[in-house]
């Protein structure tokens, strides 16, 4: 019947249509290296500062992409973020003194996992570590770890109460995450305005495992990316006491300088145009739509 | 025919799931059966999938253009235009794609299944096949469940092309986003698992199984009047959507 | 009240129906009903609307079950056949549906085919030369390729009724194959009825209300009321049995001992509103 023979040839027109779409969809706009998991070795690396990293972001080297962050972790008591890559084992000969550098892909993008080879001859093994680490690059510094990673510290078993006092809190909201070398350790309990001495203050719950912060460290309120939302950094101090439930950090830094550096250095470009020179991979031009 | 039950609105939700689970499991006892009947499935995977095409491409096409223009001018504030490939990609794959193809597949496909179906109960035609010996469930029943499931998928896929189409017309050729930094920054962000198997395919196969289950139940189980065919069309279409987003927040959920 | 004599179960009765009984959401359809069909025979099935005479074409296919009782259909007892054979026998049964369900997807052709395409796997030719040599039968091979919403009603029901002898069966069931016909369709079904009888000998049940034609073409008639058989025979002696039944329904009579069989209650189902049994 050529009326069921019709249907046969659109039907068969229409599935051919779909995995060619779906063909394209999967091949054409998706980096199908991102889900290459061969073998892997593992390798350690702790940063100062992980800043937007996160789990199964890309390991690179020269750009190309051989493996993925394993897991992210913070050692209570350490300031250091412990960072597990996970490398393909074709890439079996890299030298145990190369440098990991933690780079970001654009203004705005993701970041990721750099590893720029060094001379030894020795190459690091399953379960080694890579001792030389830079936490990320000048453009980060100058927008002040801004690039942070988002969330709430998880599951907090238990936390102690510090308070700070801003001049300025910004848009820092009750909830906001409290980060220490970027990763998550608390989150703000309470912000409210002191009537009489006229600034914020806002209370800090702080996860009980990270019990061992100087006393004299500093809190700063900064955002995370250009739009992210506003958190409490604690830039940890070199006192040997440390901080105790109800504490007050005395060093603060407010939001408004923050916000004042991002606007001078998306209006004018020009006042961090030598700081960019430090070598921070800047391949974001200032956006000149104001 | 108004079955007989509870007053109670909750209680009566309630008795529809179960025998709608119930009815799932009679249909897929009878697909093995349905399986000599494949031409049946082919023809219905030509009414209610491919005939299904040109408002899946043009809602895509709109969407997509749309989704560029809104998110554009929200980018330019940052100066992160450039990310607008990546962000309609990242929204489309995930979540608008799946959704509003299956609500579209749901108003389009869905409610001429049930009305289909609830005549051919009206008619007679169902009886008539049992006088005939042919099972309903596997000639009428399964088909449709079976091309649901295979059509949706592909739907998807087009409604996902035609978005990114859609996008960079806007985007590239309209509001001047550079075509190389909108496909290599949608490269880059797209990943094929989470984003593809996922968000597009995982998504979408539960979502046609999802709308062609409760299309089918609904003409299957309607009082065979024209009255009882109208009321099962529109609750085909009701049930559908709340099923649809709320399946879709558990699988996100879950999957993620 | 004259119960149905037994006697009439002889060994030519295709269809035999001892002891039904049916209970149909709390009221009773059949009361220990008693019937024989006689093989290459036209029996004619009548009685008061909602008096179950579809509910007992449903019983002799297998569609329902009765509550107790036995049905009996070319020696198999349709209550305890599974499913396969249930389907087996159906296709040995045609079933003429009051509305022709024609399967609105296909054509003409198709919809007579579509029992060959489902149950064997003839060669396209045969299936053609099956399918036309049936329409020719009932007239209409010209119309092969019209769709089911262009033809009129007399017409759908006898493409309908080439579908349901596209087997050849030893059964025609027609549930009202009469209703809603002009008097030309009308006649052109009786005719068919009457040629497929008596050149096929194809047993053939009757379910209508039409009385005058009904005699022209049965030849047994049951009467069926409150849940029996309440008159059978052939048709020139049946309205003559003098019983009160015969007399009222076949002398159309408004009043007479039927009507203390129809309760208040009962009216409202015959016109169609809840629980209607046929």
């Amino acid at each position: 019947m050529t009326q069921r023979r019709s249907y046969a040839v659109g039907t068969g027109l229409f599935i051919v249509l779909g995995f060619a779409t779906l063909a394209y969809l999967a091949t054409q706009t998706t980096s199908v290296a991102n889900v290459r998991l061969g073998a892997t070795y593992t390798v350690d690396a702790q940063f100062a500062n992980i800043g937007q990293l996160k789990e199964r972001a890309p390991v690179k080297v020269a750009g190309v992409r051989i493996g993925q962050v394993k897991s992210i972790a913070l050692e209570p008591g350490k300031e250091v973020a412990d960072v597990k890559l996970a490398i393909d084992q074709h890439y079996d000969a890299i030298p145990d003194d190369s440098v990991a550098t933690i780079f970001t892909s654009g203004l705005l993008g993701d970041q990721y996992v750099g590893i720029q080879f060094g001379s030894s001859k020795k190459a690091v093994a399953d379960g080694g570590s890579l001792a030389l680490t830079r936490p990320a690059q000048q453009l980060e510094e100058m927008l002040g770890k801004f690039f942070g990673a988002g969330g709430a510290a998880d599951n907090l078993g238990g936390t102690y109460t510090v308070k700070a006092r801003f001049t300025n809190v910004g848009a820092l909201s009750v909830g906001a995450p409290v980060k220490m070398a970027g990763v998550a350790i608390g989150s703000v309990q309470s912000v409210q305005a002191d009537p009489v001495k006229l600034d914020a203050y806002v209370t800090l719950a702080i996860d009980k495992r990270y019990s061992q912060i100087p006393d004299d460290s500093a809190a700063a309120v900064f955002t995370s990316g250009l739009i992210g939302t506003q958190y409490v950094a604690i830039q940890p101090g070199g006192s040997p006491d440390m901080l105790k439930n109800g504490d007050e950090l005395v060093l603060t830094q407010s939001a408004m300088q923050l916000e004042d550096l991002i606007g001078k250095f998306l209006v004018n470009g020009s006042s961090s145009g030598d700081k960019k020179a430090d070598g921070a991979p800047s391949n974001a031009s200032p956006a000149g739509k104001q | 025919m108004r079955r007989m039950s509870p007053d109670n609105i909750v209680l009566r939700s309630l008795a529809q799931i179960g025998d709608c689970g119930l009815f799932l499991v009679a249909v897929l006892k009878a697909i093995p059966r349905s399986l000599q009947h494949a031409r049946e499935t082919v023809r219905q995977i030509w009414f209610i999938g491919a005939l299904s095409l040109t408002i899946i491409m043009v809602c895509g096409l709109f969407v997509g253009m749309v989704l560029a223009l809104q998110l554009y001018h929200v980018l330019s504030i940052f100066g992160g235009t450039a990310a607008t490939g990546e962000v309609v990609a990242l929204s489309v794959y995930r979540e608008l794609g799946p959704v509003l193809t299956a609500l579209l597949f749901a108003g389009r496909a869905g409610t001429s299944i049930t009305a289909e179906i609830g005549l051919m109960r009206a008619t007679d035609q169902i009886a008539a096949m049992e006088m005939m010996a042919v099972d309903p469930l596997a000639y009428v029943a399964a088909p449709r469940f079976l091309a649901g499931l295979i059509a949706m998928p592909l739907l998807t896929c087009v409604f996902c092309a035609a978005t990114l189409l859609g996008s960079h017309l806007v985007g590239v050729h309209w509001l001047g986003v550079d075509n190389g930094t909108f496909w290599s920054n949608m490269i880059t962000a797209v990943d094929l698992r989470t984003d593809v198997v996922d968000g597009i395919l995982w998504k979408s196969v539960v979502f046609g199984a999802m709308v062609s289950l409760i299309a089918v139940f609904q003409g299957y189980t309607t009082p065979p009047t024209s009255e009882g065919v109208a009321y099962a069309t529109t609750r085909t279409v009701v049930a559908s959507s709340i099923a649809i987003l709320a399946l879709d927040f558990m699988l996100t959920a879950f999957l993620m | 009240m004259t119960e149905p004599d037994r006697a009439t179960s002889d060994d030519r009765a295709l269809v035999r129906v001892r002891g039904l009984t049916t209970v149909l959401n709390g009221k009773t359809i059949f009361d220990a009903m008693d019937l024989d069909i006689p093989r290459g025979k036209i029996t004619a099935i009548m009685g008061p609307s909602g008096t179950g005479k579809t509910t007992l074409l449903k019983h002799i296919t297998g569609q329902m079950r009765g509550d107790a009782g036995e049905v009996w259909v070319d020696g198999a007892s349709v209550p305890a056949l599974d499913r396969e054979q249930l389907f087996a026998l159906r296709e040995r049964i045609g079933y003429l549906f009051q509305n022709s369900a024609l399967l609105t997807d296909f054509d003409v052709f198709e919809n007579v085919a579509f029992p060959l395409r489902q149950h064997t796997s003839l060669p396209e030719v045969l299936i053609r030369n099956i399918v036309l040599t049936k329409l020719q039968a009932v007239g209409l091979r010209g119309a092969a390729g019209l769709m089911p919403n262009e033809l009129s009603g007399g017409m759908a029901r006898r493409v309908a009724l080439a579908r349901a002898i596209v087997f050849d069966p030893m059964l025609i069931l027609y549930d009202e194959p009469f209703v809603g016909l002009d008097p030309i369709a009308l006649n052109q079904v009786l005719k068919l009825i009457r040629t497929l009888n008596q050149t096929l000998g194809i047993t053939s049940v009757l379910v209508a209300h039409e009385l005058a034609v009904i005699q022209q073409v049965a030849d047994h008639i049951y009467l069926i009321a409150n849940g029996k058989v309440v008159a059978h025979g052939d048709p020139r002696t049946i309205a003559g049995d003098g019983s009160p039944w015969t007399r009222q329904f076949f002398g159309g009579e408004a009043d007479g001992p039927v009507p203390f069989q129809y309760p208040a209650g009962d009216y409202a189902q015959a016109l169609g509103f809840p629980r209607s049994g046929a």
